[in-house]
């Protein structure tokens, strides 16, 4: 119990602090998490809404293919990535390994499929109306697409958090390809990772409870631009 | 309405998952040397969790040794693998019974504050520097058998560095070697990793760079590196390991006759014999030496 | 808008829907559709506003094929419509945007037409938390905002109190004389194609039994199923 209080205490102190070590550590994992899952959505947004709602071969296979990806462990997508970009693999040349760039790519991965169901399950339930209701009032097919987008923005809302949560909470793929290097590397779930196995309960849970606070904030902020809008 | 609603159903679900997170995170390795099972003929419990470290269990000793005590006593171990900052944590809460470790100075104060009954020399390894096999500094021919004149030729060349940076007993060995040449390790060449030695091997193969690491854990990792032995046989490097029973005193859980018949068994003739010959027919040599008293 | 219709044929899977050999609207008229359920009322109205693919056949609009332009001058309002998540000024506005009309134009005529619509105090409510009558008088606000020269209706009125029919069915009629546009209506109520068609059909089994000028029909009607219809032997 005595580790839960001084870990609280410590948490406020290492927010209010400004340790640099500390805001590297808070604004790598922003910086990954954020990356990864803007560029997610820029690709499973299109992909999503285009499978929700046009008819086409293997459609149910794909999208059971999605689903089971949904629910793909961090580790085998960090071990996959690992495999590929590591010295051996076949994109060693590029220099990857152990860099932000290889957490985005091992992110990106985690969270597109998240971010293409989510927005598979809102257009197919909705998009078949709104794309009939863009037609019947003149829309253009580009018209139609920014329509489809708009009424659909819970969907890319829910999509999105969903898919920035999961990427800044897991921490089998970052700490695999990216090997949670100091200054470099190292993010909030690789830290808390490291200190447990350190024995360092108070500072894990102190950065644990900062992990859930910049959660907190990030979902707030997001949620109000959805009521906003 | 509508909108309040949510919004306090958000900040009840924010509060739940903080509640949960919390509980977990302070959640310790069950111990379950309370399980009785069939009485054993010594009527001794059943079981004792072993506290070591992460390189001790990578290379692959326990597994070779403790099949046989558990035939000889009737007694199963659980080992919990950890850095050496958690593996003594863990004696010092309770969770354990015995500690295995290789950091003299912590498990000499560990008993001094009375956490274990006495810490035993049971046997030891040696440390070795690792790095590419072209070795870009050249540290094979200009320190073969001299660690801290390759370390400072490693930081005068700005040459690549995996630390463990975890705290274990080899991230302690190689802080206090950059201590005695007062060395201020910085700078993107010096990779501070956070991890166990395999991670840590594999990094340094990966970035090309030189780590400390135990010969065990290297050997029994060596086929899928491109690193080689670049310094060995310092005497700075050897590495004795500790075995110390917890204070039966912290709870009534702690398993205090099954950790004293381990530790017997360790410090036994053919415990000392079993660690002197594992390593010799997979590797050629011992990656143990036993030197019980 | 002139619309011909040559062989109209739908199938789904082998079932036939529809089966139109030929139909002329021509423009200005006011065509009540009639018949009962499964006679594929709907889906000649889906076919004809481009919601739907027919399986075979041929319609001309304006002599011509359809179009992208013919798209912008045509809409379907269905029995139940989608709006859009958002206010209903933006939703009456919607067309306006798309086609890229001035803001003080767009202003102009969304509020004009509110008025009509006699939903001025909806001007900023959600399109969520509307009723259905009040929701329905939108989505009508929404389609004739843009005036358009072929109007559809798939039994617009079904789920609505009697004064929102009143009101709806006025507006249209007002459309209509102001902007002679060809109007088709698909509708259960009698009265109602009555109260406001020029011409009516009643169709059964995917076929137009009887097609004509309103009272042609309804006082001289030749076909035994359309007769049972207007004296109401027959529920439609």
């Amino acid at each position: 119990m005595r580790e839960i209080l001084t870990g609280i205490i410590n948490a406020m102190r290492l927010l209010f602090s400004l340790d640099k070590e500390v805001y590297e550590v808070i604004i790598l994992s922003l910086y990954v998490s954020l990356t990864s899952t803007l560029l997610s959505g820029l690709v499973a947004v299109p992909c999503g809404i285009i499978i929700g709602t046009k008819q086409f071969p293997f459609k149910k296979p794909l999208v059971r293919f999605i689903y089971t990806m949904m629910s793909l462990p961090p580790v085998i997508v960090g071990l996959i990535v690992y495999l590929f970009i590591s010295r051996r693999g076949p994109l060693g040349h590029l220099g990857l390994i152990f860099t932000p760039t290889a957490m985005i790519i091992a992110q990106f991965l985690l969270v597109t499929p998240i971010i293409t169901g989510i927005l598979y399950n809102g257009a197919k339930e909705k998009g078949e109306e709104i794309k009939r209701v863009a037609k019947t009032l003149g829309a253009n097919p580009s018209q139609t697409l920014i329509l489809l987008i708009k009424e659909l923005r819970f969907s890319i809302f829910t999509g999105l958090v969903s898919g920035f949560g999961r990427a800044i909470s897991e921490v089998g793929a970052v700490m695999i390809v990216g090997g949670n290097i100091k200054g470099h590397t190292r993010v909030m779930t690789t830290t808390i990772a490291m200190l447990r196995n350190m024995g360092e309960y108070e500072n894990a849970i102190a950065i644990g409870i900062v992990l859930l606070l910049i959660s907190f904030v990030v979902n707030s902020f997001l949620y109000h631009l959805q009521q906003d809008s | 309405m509508f909108k309040i609603m949510k919004k306090s159903s958000l900040l009840l679900l924010l509060s739940l998952v903080l509640i949960t997170s919390i509980l977990s995170a302070c959640s310790k390795p069950v111990d379950s040397s309370s399980e009785n099972g069939p009485q054993q003929p010594t009527g001794l419990q059943q079981s004792i969790i072993l506290s070591t470290t992460t390189s001790t269990e990578n290379s692959g000793l326990l597994d070779a040794i403790l099949p046989i005590f558990t035939e000889d006593t009737g007694i199963s171990v659980k080992v919990v693998a950890v850095g050496t900052g958690q593996a003594i944590k863990m004696g010092e809460d309770g969770d354990a019974d015995v500690l295995l470790a290789h950091a003299k100075a912590s498990e000499e104060k560990f008993v001094e504050e009375g956490h274990g009954i006495e810490r035993f020399d049971v046997m030891y390894n040696d440390f070795i520097l690792v790095g590419p096999a072209d070795d870009p500094m050249n540290l094979s021919t200009d320190a073969p058998s001299d660690i801290l004149k390759a370390f400072s030729l490693i930081h005068e060349n700005n040459g690549t560095f995996i630390s463990r940076g975890d705290d274990s007993g080899t991230h302690k060995m190689e802080l206090a070697l950059w201590q005695e040449l007062n060395i201020e390790t910085t700078g993107k060449e010096y990779v501070s990793a956070g991890q166990g030695m395999g991670a840590v091997l594999q990094m340094a193969d990966e970035l090309m760079g030189y780590t400390l690491t135990d010969r065990a854990t290297y050997l029994s990792m060596m086929d899928k590196l491109d690193l080689d032995i670049i310094v060995e046989g310092d005497v700075k490097l050897f590495n004795q390991y500790g075995i110390i029973a917890v204070n039966p005193n912290k709870n009534d859980k702690i398993n205090k006759e099954g950790a004293e018949v381990f530790i017997n068994w360790m410090l036994s003739e053919k415990g000392q014999n079993l660690i002197g010959e594992f390593g010799k027919d997979l590797y050629g040599q011992s990656l143990f030496i036993p030197n019980a008293k | 808008m002139d619309l011909r219709i040559k062989a109209l044929k739908k199938h789904y899977e082998s079932k036939s829907v529809l089966d139109i050999n030929q139909l002329h609207i021509s423009k200005g008229t006011f065509l009540g559709i009639i018949g009962p359920n499964g006679a594929g009322k709907s889906t000649l109205v889906k076919i004809l506003s481009n919601v739907e693919d027919a399986t075979s056949g041929e319609i001309l609009y304006n002599g011509g094929g359809f179009s992208n332009e013919l798209s912008k001058d045509m809409t379907l309002v269905f029995q139940k419509p989608y709006l859009l998540r958002t206010t209903v000024y933006n939703n009456i506005a919607y067309p306006l945007q798309l086609r890229k009309l001035d803001q003080a134009e767009i202003d102009n005529r969304v509020i004009s037409m509110m008025k009509t619509m006699e939903i001025m105090e909806l001007k900023d409510q959600k399109a969520w938390t509307l009723s259905g009558g009040e929701a329905q008088k939108v989505a009508l606000a929404r389609a004739l905002i843009f005036r358009p020269s072929l109007l559809i209706l798939d039994e617009f009125t079904a789920n609505i109190d009697p004064s929102s029919m009143v009101l709806l069915e006025n507006t249209i009629k007002q459309f209509h004389e102001g902007y002679r546009p060809t109007i088709i209506m698909v509708t259960h109520n009698i009265q109602q194609a009555k109260r406001l068609c020029s011409h009516v059909a009643f169709m059964i089994n995917g076929k137009i039994v009887e097609y004509g000028e309103m009272n042609e029909v309804i006082f001289n009607s030749q076909n035994t199923d359309t007769q049972k219809f207007i004296s109401g032997e027959i529920l439609i």
